[in-house]
């Protein structure tokens, strides 16, 4: 049997306004109790009510906001019920005619759009707070009188994290709008949710209200338990009881507060003591002044105005402040996507280390955008940009001002490094004749010298270009990463480990390559592709973040085995993106072969042309790093041994990961590049951990439901699912299908990241059995194939870019936004 | 009325307050209209002073002026209990707004006067104090609810008293009691201040013997208040009903009149031909539905007007309870009379949903067809005369009157309130030693032809004042005679 589970919400939102709604008192948060009454919010004998016109403009705002009919006459009644806390024991609300009416919000859920429509909004006053104190009860009249509007959805929700998902939106929307600040651990953002679950096709169920639900976490889990319940109830053959519940966060359970019986009968009637407000054409004019873009609309347009990526788009429009100040850093001159970079980056950092907000930190869009000029200019460097963002926190001055100051400004004069280049290279003879006799080692070396003789001011490119030029060399790093390309062949015809030595030498004498490039050879281990470890990858990712962070060679090459090319190449370039020019190679048959060598020379030629970014060679082809299939074992055809599956669904080379784990250690020394790299110990331990809590599984006929249980109680966290065609997979009432782990899964925060066994875009639009997953909480990856996903998730819990991993939600946020 | 017979409420303040409060307890025991007298309160450095926009004393017609205030009205630092055991011990922290501008306008709260709890009753019996008594024969009630303001009117305690109009409760007393009784035009003068009983319906109203006073008062209490949003600005004087008066209705039909009451008012009709206005009779269709509709959306109202006072926040509650629930439930059960509980039973009752159709909304669609009747009247007729109450003031107890028939006997006065039009007491002369009242209403903002119209009755038919109390206590007061 089929179930289908109906939410609908019930949101009040505090209104910011300065005052409370029918009277003069300040409308504030956190104040000593009962300093904020007076006669009229403490409802004493002869106090009269007087309408609010601020807030009656902004709940327009929100009506308006939610495509509302909006009602031309507002008009208020009297809500009676007895409670201490309730000054004049009714309430003044809206009943028969809310002021908004007939609305929807649109929403994007696991690729699923939907359009939930509010049912209306009506404005409100709140009431006091009664505090249990031993043997006493306490009143604080503070909050009484403090304007309150209502939101009422239909019942057009499914599953608690949709629910979630809407909330947060909504908390987006009134942020923007500036009508509320939206905490609801505080309160002014609050939502009680009426559930229903019936057999699919049968309409509504009964309604149960949920209460108490005092956070966004708690929404989800508390809606979640309820729909679980009820279809427990319904599958046993029970009826459900109308009533309603309170949400016990203490225990995860929620608990029968009263049956439908005894409920409330408000007796509303009209309040006399207010004429209705009518809505003329100024009103209606200053309610549309106070409307602006949306945060879904924003996110859109800076996606198709900026350039920028939906994960980029989506952080700087949750905040309206962030959003604004983003396009101020533009118009004052920023590159779009280096402003959304810094300010999600090393903006965010400072923010959080120092506690301020953005608006209210020394940080000006106007002082950013001049810290990216400079930066673009070539006038500092990386390094120094951040050390000047830091000092603009710390001085409260103009970037120019603190590089002027400080002496930082970076050396861009090819002339002038010249001079110093050329001073190094007269003392440094010894290396420099090593060099000449074609051993490469001392190259970084010299590097070093010269950032050291400027004090770290020189442009380590143009470094790297004029020591080059002065040395006739272009500097590759080649390294050997296992696999067959190194490897040899027994005489018993086993191909076993080896090195890259004898192929870099072949690239030495290749007359294909131009002269002058020189290949610093790294030797990660001798292994075969099939064999790699989280530590091999730790050893890797080590070895080119000190590339990326120094800047001593201009592209990298990385010979590894076509086992798991699919998988290292993901995952480098979900770490390192457009950072430098990094290709993978690899080969079918062993070094000695003209294969190996041909793959090695066309990713040396990759290598060189200086686009950044993750990409694979075999043979003549070059791929995307992301969504590579190893599909055929071809001795011959190499053309035909890797495809790129959904070429149209591989994201652009983006900021990399990798930057959420910079300075992590903590090392700020800006004349030492790379200085504050974590270790290899601590790569891969943060990646065997991870490695400990992923599964990548196959749905097939027959799979057991049991030993995914198992899986999970053996402390599998993330699972990549790979389902069929477009997300589908059985979801009977079988121990051999998906559903008792699913269910079970749902219960112990697993969370599925769904893929396809076929070139498919899984989306769950298609099968009733895919709206069964969905509802189960199964998170759709669109068009990534099952190697991208898992590397995603490696790449996510190895940099803590959801924090610590230990929330399966902020995890599945960041997967989704690839 | 000639201005020398009030000049000697003036100055009785300033120069002999203290004999002044003597008196008026000595006069009061035996109405019985104060539940709260103090002269000095609102003029000692310890009380509140007048505000500064106050007319230097001697200055304006109400400068100086004694006022007493229905203690359902809130006056700062005076009780505020609305004959209540509920709110008994309860001060007032506020001004009502009407209060406030007589106060600018130079008059000194004096008292606090005696009604029926809540303002619901016709007698001013329903009391924690007790009744009031008429003082033109005090084995008769003085009417209700503003029973004290009229009392200490007509008594010679006080010039001028405010009381409050939900149903005729300042219009029925003033009859009762030989004076003036102005209910206004619904929210011309401000309800902030005013305990509320039936929101819709109710309005403060003025009672004096004299029609300047009541005049002087409306025009200083009226206006637009930000505390109520409710309250109107009076239209420019162009925009207002004109004040002459020419064609008058007199209400036809059945009335049930006793012999005295039907008596003045024949003598009105005659007056009003005697004084050449064009004189017709009208009937009311809605006359029958009148009352239901009145008690319907009353009792509503006041359930939920009521349901603030539950001991927590002011007022009297118990010493201790298990829980706050007890504590409202006792407060409530010790703290309302019988009359309030049961209007407030019946006003939860007919609210409750699934019967909202059957009586309030009905009781409003009622309303709506009274107005359109009355407006219907008044496009042909400048006024519509017809008596305050069918009886003249009645014997304490239920000797004359049931409870029951008391409530019926509202049918005149609850017209004006239904329809939110002003509503002018007039006294009609004096009838086998009781006074008898006729009512005066127009349309709306029509207070001065309403005024106009108790002038010319005043020639024929001047106010008297009661046999026991020929002498205001201003001129009782040796040292007080101003003129």
């Amino acid at each position: 049997m089929s179930y289908r589970s109906y939410v609908g919400l019930e949101i009040h939102i505090q209104l910011a306004t300065r005052t409370k709604v029918f009277c003069g008192c300040r409308a504030a948060f956190g104040d000593e109790p009962n300093t904020n009454i007076c006669p009229v919010c403490t409802g004493y004998p002869g106090a009269l009510p007087a309408l609010n016109e601020e807030a009656i403009r902004k709940s327009y705002v929100v009506a308006r906001a939610l495509n509302c009919l909006l009602s031309p006459l507002c008009e208020f009644e009297r809500k009676n019920y007895f409670y201490p806390d309730l000054p004049k024991n009714y309430q003044i609300s809206q009943f028969a005619s809310p002021l908004g009416r007939d609305g929807f919000l649109d929403l994007e859920f696991r690729k699923r759009r939907k359009r939930v429509r509010i049912r209306e909004c009506h404005l409100e006053e709140d009431a006091g707070k009664m505090i249990h104190a031993g043997d006493q009860s306490l009143l604080d009249f503070n909050r009484a009188g403090t304007p309150l509007l209502e939101i009422v959805t239909e019942p057009d929700l499914e599953i608690g994290e949709e629910a979630e998902h809407l909330l947060q939106e909504f908390r987006r929307i009134v942020r923007h709008l500036g009508v509320c600040d939206g905490n609801m651990e505080e309160g002014s953002l609050r939502c009680d949710a009426n559930v229903s679950v019936n057999v699919d096709g049968a309409g509504l169920g009964t309604k149960v209200e949920i209460k108490n639900m005092n956070s966004f976490r708690f929404v989800r889990k508390a809606l979640d338990y309820e729909i679980d319940r009820q279809q427990d109830i319904l599958e046993r053959g029970g009826t459900i009881v109308q009533e309603t519940r309170l949400w016990n966060e203490n225990r995860d359970v929620s608990e029968s507060m009263r049956v439908k019986e005894s409920s409330n009968d408000y007796r509303y009637f009209p309040e006399p003591d207010l004429p209705p407000f009518r809505t003329d054409d100024a009103f209606l004019a200053s309610v549309e002044a106070s409307l602006v873009e949306l945060p879904a609309e924003r996110t859109a347009r800076f996606v198709s105005q900026y350039g920028l990526q939906a994960a980029q788009a989506q952080f700087l429009c949750e905040e309206r402040g962030i959003a604004d100040f983003f396009e101020a850093a533009v118009a004052a001159g920023a590159q779009p996507s280096d402003a959304a970079v810094w300010l999600m980056g090393d903006v965010q950092k400072l923010l959080n280390r120092t506690g301020a907000t953005l608006t209210e930190s020394p940080l000006t869009p106007e002082r950013l955008a001049k810290l990216l000029v400079l930066l673009g200019s070539g006038r500092i460097h990386g390094k120094l940009a951040k050390q000047t963002l830091e000092a603009v926190f710390t001085d409260d001055k103009d970037p120019d001002h603190i590089i002027a100051e400080r002496g930082w400004e970076q050396i861009t004069d090819p002339g002038a490094i010249g001079k110093i280049v050329d001073a190094v290279l007269a003392e440094q003879h010894e290396a420099v004749a090593q060099i000449r006799g074609g051993d490469d080692r001392p190259h970084g070396y010299l590097v070093g010298q010269v950032m050291r003789a400027t004090s770290g001011r020189a442009d380590p490119r143009l470094v790297q270009q004029v020591l080059g030029e002065r040395l006739s060399l272009q500097f590759i790093q080649v390294l050997s990463f296992g696999g067959a390309i190194s490897g040899t062949r027994r005489d018993d015809g086993v191909v076993v480990p080896g090195s890259l030595e004898s192929l870099t030498r072949s690239l030495r004498d290749d007359p294909a390559l131009p002269a002058g490039i020189r290949y610093d050879e790294l030797d990660l281990g001798g292994f075969l592709s099939e064999e790699v470890t989280p530590r091999d990858w730790a050893l890797l990712i080590r070895a080119i973040a000190r590339h990326v962070a120094v800047g001593d060679t201009s592209g990298i090459v990385i010979a590894t085995g076509t086992d798991t090319l699919s998988y290292t190449a993901a995952l480098l370039s979900w770490l390192f993106g457009a950072s430098l020019p990094i290709v993978l190679t690899a080969s079918a048959t062993t070094g000695d072969t003209a294969e190996s060598r041909d793959n090695l020379r066309h990713a040396v030629q990759a290598a060189m042309n200086r686009t950044p970014g993750v990409t694979v060679v075999f043979g003549s082809r070059r791929y995307p790093a992301v969504n590579l299939k190893f599909e055929r074992v071809t001795g011959e055809s190499a053309e035909t041994a890797f495809r790129t599956w959904n070429p149209g669904g591989v994201p652009e080379p983006g900021v990399g990961l990798w930057t959420n784990l910079q300075g992590a250690t903590g090392s700020r020394e800006p004349s030492q590049p790379g200085a504050d790299l974590p270790d290899v110990e601590m790569l891969t331990e943060r990646l065997e951990g991870a490695a400990r809590r992923i599964f990548v599984a196959k749905v097939f006929p027959g799979m057991p439901a049991g030993a995914l249980i198992a899986l999970i109680d053996a402390g599998i966290r993330y699972f990549v699912l790979e389902l069929y065609d477009t997300g589908t997979a059985s979801v009977r009432e079988t121990p051999f299908s998906l559903r008792h782990a699913l269910e079970y899964a749902h219960q112990h925060d697993v969370t599925f990241f769904c893929t396809s066994q076929q070139e498919a875009d899984v989306d769950f639009s298609t099968y009733v059995t895919s709206h069964d997953l969905w509802r189960g909480g199964a998170i759709p990856m669109g068009k990534l194939t099952t190697e991208s996903v898992y590397a995603r998730l490696l790449a996510i819990l190895l940099t803590g870019a959801a924090g610590d991993g230990s929330d399966p939600k902020a995890v599945a946020r960041m997967m989704e936004s690839g | 009325m000639s201005a020398s017979k009030t000049t000697g409420w003036h100055h009785l303040l300033e120069t002999s307050a203290d004999d002044y409060a003597e008196a008026l307890r000595a006069r009061d025991a035996a109405i019985n209209g104060f539940l709260e007298i103090d002269t000095d309160r609102r003029r000692t450095p310890g009380g509140v002073s007048p505000p500064d926009d106050a007319p230097p004393d001697g200055a304006g017609p109400l400068a100086g002026l004694p006022l007493a205030v229905k203690d359902n009205i809130a006056v700062r630092a005076f009780q505020l209990s609305c004959a209540s055991r509920i709110l008994a011990n309860h001060v007032a922290p506020y001004d009502a707004t009407v209060v406030a501008r007589l106060v600018a306008a130079g008059m000194v709260p004096v008292g606090k006067t005696n009604l029926d709890e809540f303002g619901m009753g016709s007698a001013t019996e329903h009391s924690i104090a007790g009744p009031t008594n008429n003082p033109w024969d005090t084995d008769r009630v003085a009417g209700g609810s503003s029973g004290g303001s009229a009392a200490a009117v007509a008594s010679g305690m006080v010039p001028l008293a405010l009381g409050t109009d939900t149903g005729g409760s300042v219009r029925q007393p003033a009859a009762f009691c030989g004076i003036y009784g102005l209910k206004p035009t619904y929210g011309t003068l401000s309800r902030y201040g005013l305990v509320a009983y039936a929101s819709s319906l109710e309005v403060a109203g003025l009672l004096s013997r004299e029609l300047g006073m009541v005049r002087a008062a409306y025009e200083a209490a009226s206006g637009v208040d930000s505390m109520d949003q409710t309250s109107v600005g009076l239209p420019d004087a162009q925009a207002r009903p004109a004040a002459a008066v020419q064609r008058v209705a007199f209400l036809g039909g059945e009335l049930g009149l006793d012999e005295r009451t039907a008596q003045a008012y024949r003598r009105m009709r005659e007056v009003a031909v005697g004084a050449g206005l064009t004189v017709e009779e009208v009937e009311l269709a809605t006359a029958d539905a009148m009352m239901p509709a009145y008690y319907t959306i009353a009792a509503a109202e006041a359930s939920a007007n009521l349901a603030r006072f539950n001991g927590v926040r002011y007022g009297e509650r118990p010493i201790f309870a298990e829980n706050p629930e007890a504590l409202v439930r006792h407060a409530r059960t010790e703290g309302f009379g019988a009359e309030v509980k049961l209007r407030v039973l019946l006003g939860t009752y007919v609210l409750r949903s699934g019967f909202q159709e059957q009586y309030y909304q009905r009781a409003q669609r009622v309303r709506t067809a009274i107005r359109r009747e009355l407006a219907s009247v008044f496009a042909n007729h400048d006024l519509l005369i017809l008596p305050v109450y069918p009886t003249v003031a009645f014997r304490h107890g239920e000797t004359d009157l049931t409870a029951f028939q008391q409530k019926l006997a509202d049918r005149f006065t609850t017209l004006a309130n239904l329809t939110a039009l002003p509503a002018l007491s007039v006294p009609a002369g004096v009838y086998d030693g009781l006074p008898v009242g006729i009512q005066a209403m127009g349309p709306a903002f029509s207070e001065e032809r309403l005024m106009r119209f108790a002038e010319l009755v005043a020639a024929e038919l001047p106010p008297e004042r009661p046999p026991a109390y020929g002498v205001p206590l201003c001129d009782e007061i040796g040292s007080g005679g101003g003129a």
